[in-house]
């Protein structure tokens, strides 16, 4: 059959799979600490039909070959780890990260995730936990008659205790940092797990050694640009849309075919 | 039997291929770096007994388009494009050296810098080792300098350079995995005239109005050579019919 038709059919699919990142984005565009992802796209292989510099004849070459292309794919959906904007909350378990680095949260079936979420609650045992209960590694326990909890740029929570002048040190928070975040496996709940492309977490004293520093009262906003998720969605559709006018010509020219021999 | 037949056959088969050119070139209207498919129709005579009168039209591809497309600003630092003409170095599975305009570059677990598809990118000698680092850069002339993890701010590290190459657009040809190389299989020099512009990406280049039309226009052409079809037949017909009234 034609090729064009299966050529712009691989073209719809590309389009469509790209619409599909671009509305996860503009969806979790008020989703804490959310990165955006980018689908990339690669042409698929080729047909050689005639290979360039072949013997036309004994004494001449080919001065052209004939590739034919069959279309594109997705290679991969990136996601781009840029920085949210931070944005203050007041509230004393919100924590941001400014600049690299992942909370460590135990996940119910005892993998380790990671997250730049900071939004944390206390349970009821006292237990800094995320929004899902899942706990912060190294966990932190807070005494139940604490009054106030400070948590430093370098991770230090300490609490101020009834009676007492001097806040007393109740734990540390630390961060892990991959060689390649772009490569962690999202698995949702704003979760990341490790991956073979990530590489191992290193874990390490925040504001320390490369990794961010925490802000206490403020949260990471989502990395979605809107206005450029909304292009990428206008460019998105007109390109689909050229691809099923290929579609339909193609198919014309069959229709030609059958309605005249 | 009346060997137009042939001819109009060999040309609408022809049409069908350039047709899936077309075709292509508007799938990766999306494929960063896309470089567009050029091709055209030659005249090749019918070899044989009889007059030179008949000649087949025959699909070549004439290379790329190396028209720069238009740069988008990711302001992701290892997305890079190549600004004008010039092109990054890979290094395929073979261990042959291509070339790709597509700068959307990652960093593997064991420091090697990759293009999306996963091949090493090359440096001034092999592929480029990135240490950990808390900020990457890339210059203009496409030199890559690092602040390693726990460095403090002022120190940065110059690791390597991309190899940028700027060979003859006449001479490049298009591979079967859609990395470009030279048609010679020489290697190229470094180009030190080749600019690259980081946190950008440089999208396909592609003109998806020329490509529709190019396959309007194809498809026009492909219901002439059905009309020629037809017109055989009908020759076939009428001395058909003459042998029967005889």
């Amino acid at each position: 059959m034609n090729p064009a038709l299966w050529i712009a059919k691989t073209g719809l699919d590309a389009q469509q799979t790209r619409m599909g990142v671009i509305s996860n984005n503009l969806a979790n565009v008020n989703t804490t600490a959310f990165k955006r992802g980018r689908a990339s796209f690669q042409d698929l292989m080729y047909q050689n039909l005639r290979q360039v510099g072949a013997q036309s004849s004994q004494n001449t070459q080919l001065p052209s070959g004939l590739n034919l292309g069959t279309g594109v794919r997705t290679v991969s959906t990136q996601k781009i780890f840029t920085q949210g904007n931070i944005s203050q909350t007041g509230n004393s378990f919100d924590l941001a990260i400014d600049g690299r680095g992942f909370f460590q949260v135990l996940r119910p079936d005892g993998t380790q995730a990671y997250t730049r979420d900071g939004s944390f609650q206390i349970n009821a045992e006292g237990r800094m936990v995320t929004n899902d209960g899942y706990e912060l590694q190294p966990s932190i326990v807070l005494p139940p008659d604490a009054q106030s909890v400070t948590i430093s740029q370098d991770g230090l929570v300490s609490a101020q205790l009834p009676g007492q002048a001097q806040a007393s040190t109740i734990g540390a928070i630390q961060l892990a940092d991959f060689a390649n975040p772009a490569g962690l496996e999202p698995i949702g709940d704003n979760q990341f797990l490790e991956s073979g492309a990530s590489g191992a977490p290193q874990i390490g004293t925040p504001a320390l050694t490369g990794l961010g520093g925490l802000i206490q009262g403020a949260l990471e906003t989502s990395n979605v640009n809107t206005v450029e998720e909304m292009v990428n969605m206008i460019e998105t559709q007109r390109a689909y849309e050229m691809n099923s006018k290929a579609i339909s010509t193609a198919d014309q020219m069959l229709q030609t075919l059958n309605r005249e021999l | 039997m009346d060997r137009m037949l042939y001819v109009a056959m060999a040309g609408a088969k022809q049409t069908l291929r350039a047709q899936g050119v077309a075709a292509n070139n508007l799938a990766n209207t999306g494929t960063t770096g896309f470089r567009a498919d050029l091709e055209s129709f030659m005249s090749v005579g019918v070899q044989g007994p009889g007059h030179g009168t008949r000649t087949y039209g025959v699909i070549r591809g004439h290379g790329v388009d190396t028209t720069p497309g238009a740069l988008e600003r990711t302001d992701n630092p290892l997305d890079v494009a190549v600004s004008g003409s010039g092109w990054f170095v890979v290094q395929t599975e073979d261990g042959s050296e291509a070339y790709t305009r597509s700068g959307a570059f990652q960093v593997d677990p064991s420091g090697i810098l990759r293009t999306a598809e996963g091949l090493p990118v090359l440096g001034q000698g092999g592929p480029i080792a990135v240490p950990p680092y808390e900020q990457i850069l890339i210059a203009d002339d496409g030199t890559i300098s690092v602040r390693p993890m726990g460095a403090g701010g002022a120190q940065l590290a110059q690791i390597d350079r991309l190899r940028l190459v700027d060979p003859d657009p006449g001479g490049l040809v298009k591979g079967p995995d859609g990395l470009v190389r030279t048609a010679d299989g020489l290697a190229q020099p470094p180009s030190a005239s080749v600019k690259v512009a980081s946190g950008m990406l440089e999208a396909s280049n592609v003109n998806a109005v020329q490509a529709m039309l190019r396959q309007l226009d194809l498809a026009r052409q492909f219901e002439v050579q059905m009309k020629i079809m037809t017109a055989a037949r009908d020759n076939d017909d009428a001395a058909d019919r003459l042998l029967r009234n005889s």
